[in-house]
Order: C-alpha cells, then structure tokens, then sequence
C-alpha cells in the first residue's frame, strides 16, 4: 500500500472516530460509545440505537466532504443495496468511504 | 384515537392509564432533559394520560416481543388546515433498542398515519436548541427549520430557543420516505445475517 493510500485510509477513519466522538459528547458517562475499528453501527450487536446512528451518518457526511471536498452519501439506494450495508463496523464503513472517494 | 399502527419491528398502541409508572420513569429519566416538565407522581401521569383528549394519537412503542422501549404522539390534528403535530417523542429504554431501527419505524408509521391515512399536508412541531441529537435526527427525516423562537422556553435550568420545524407531503414522500425505508432496511439486513 502506498503512503497515499494509507493517509486516506487514516483520514476516513478520523472522520469516522471523530463523528462518534461527537456523538459521545451527547452521551452520558455511563453511555459511551467504543470508538475503534470494530465499533458497530448498527444490527446485531451495535451499541447505537437509530437516532444515535443518524447523528453518526449526518456527521460523518459532512466531514468527509470537508475534508475530501466532495458530497457524499451514505443512505442512498447504493449504500443500502450492499450486502453488508455500510454500517456493520467501522472498518467496513471506511472501506466504503475509500469506494466512494476513489471514483 | 384509540387505534394501534403495526410495522416491521415496532408496533404503536394506545397509551393508557396503566402504562403510567413506565412512562413517568422515563419522562424523569436523564433522556428527558430537555422536555417540557411533565408529572411528578404516577397518580399525575395517569390522570393526564387519562385526559387526553379524543383528538390526539397517543401512543406506546413496543417491539414485536411486547416490551414497551418509548412514546410517540400526533397532537393538534387541524382538519380545516391539514397539518398536525409528532409531539412527546422518547425512547425511554435505549438498551432495548440497540442495532434495532425501532425509533425510525415508529415515526414511519407516525407520519403514515398523518399523510397517508388522515390526509393532511403538514406536520410540524418545535424542538429545543440544547437537544442536537433530535435536530439532527428531525432534519435527517426531512424537517426543515422555519423559524426560532429565541430563549422561549425554560428548561434543564436555563432559557432555550425553541427550533420550529416542519415537513409538507411531498417532502414526506420524497426525502423522508425514502431515507426511512433505508434505515429500516439497515437494520433488517443486519436482523437476517
């Protein structure tokens, strides 16, 4: 993997662990969400309930477009068509995070 | 209205008396924070639930399995104006709800009700500016900010804007539908795996 590719790949999952932050600061003590590559989104096992995963997806799109300056989707048909869907962890979100930013 | 709204993970029945100390636990839990203050006792909580007019939905969230996990309301049905109020939204048990689209589907099938089967063009409703997590949620949903009313409400201590918001039909249909159904499809994916 080239040095690029690996400071895009530490860029996405910045985002994605600084949007969960986010989150844990509307969190009581006793409420915080693990951040780390196995953090799960949402399904079985998640931690986040669906208003707490909104406030992850509404985050997280704006800051990868500011930081990639792109508009990005992460509830459109192709997200959710995908098998798993984007939000199982937080591994697989950031490989579909460099899916959509590589085209 | 005593009607009952059945979806995929989630079904809305009528909120009664009896559903009072779990209610009233969850109105005073740290959740509630930034709700209107309510009652105080279980007694005031089903009195008040008792007193609801026939006009509004009042509604109790409950999984499939039966356990209640929160309350949802439509207030303010207007006939002449086609429009009414989602009021007094509140998972109460968090931990029940978890990787679960239970509270999308809730409002799904809350704004079913005021679109599709009563007909109405809007809903609206306000939120508290120390509550971002239920801004962001309502926006994501397809509401959007028509106005604020600076330092209008005294809660959790101090004076909040109070956020007014609000949907029409084709943004029901158009945005919000569409991103709910996602949701929703989301959790199923994960619910088969």
């Amino acid at each position: 993997m080239d040095m690029l590719t690996q400071d895009k790949e530490a860029a996405v999952m910045a985002c994605i662990y600084k949007a969960v932050r986010s989150l844990n600061e509307e969190r009581g003590a006793d409420e915080q969400i693990a951040v780390g590559p196995e953090t799960c989104f949402f399904g079985e096992g998640s931690a986040l309930d669906s208003l707490s995963l909104v406030s992850v997806i509404v985050d997280l799109e704006t800051l990868v477009s500011d930081e990639f300056g792109r508009a990005i989707s992460l509830t459109d048909d192709r997200a959710m068509g995908r098998d798993p869907v984007p939000f199982t962890d937080a591994t697989t979100l950031k490989n579909y995070l460099l899916e959509l930013l590589a085209e | 209205m005593n009607i009952t709204l059945s979806g995929e993970f989630v079904t809305l029945r009528p909120l009664r008396p009896a559903d009072a100390e779990l209610t009233l636990a969850w109105r005073q839990s740290q959740r509630a924070i930034n709700l209107n203050r309510g009652a105080a006792t279980v007694a005031q909580q089903a009195a008040w639930i008792a007193s609801r007019p026939e006009s509004e939905y009042n509604f109790l969230i409950t999984l499939k399995s039966g356990q209640a996990v929160g309350m949802v309301s439509l207030i303010n049905v207007d006939a002449e104006h086609r429009r009414a109020e989602p009021a007094r939204f509140l998972i109460g048990e968090e931990g029940a709800v978890r990787g679960i689209p239970a509270a999308v589907e809730a409002m799904k099938l809350v704004y079913e009700l005021a679109f599709d089967q009563l007909g109405l063009l809007k809903v609206h409703g306000a939120v508290v500016s120390d509550n971002p997590l239920m801004l962001k949620w309502q926006k994501f949903l397809g509401m959007k900010e028509e106005g604020r009313l600076r330092q209008h409400l005294f809660i959790n201590g101090h004076f909040q804007d109070s956020v007014m918001l609000g949907m029409l039909a084709d943004e029901y249909r158009n945005n919000a539908l569409p991103r709910m159904k996602m949701l929703i499809a989301a959790g199923r994916s994960r619910a088969a795996a």
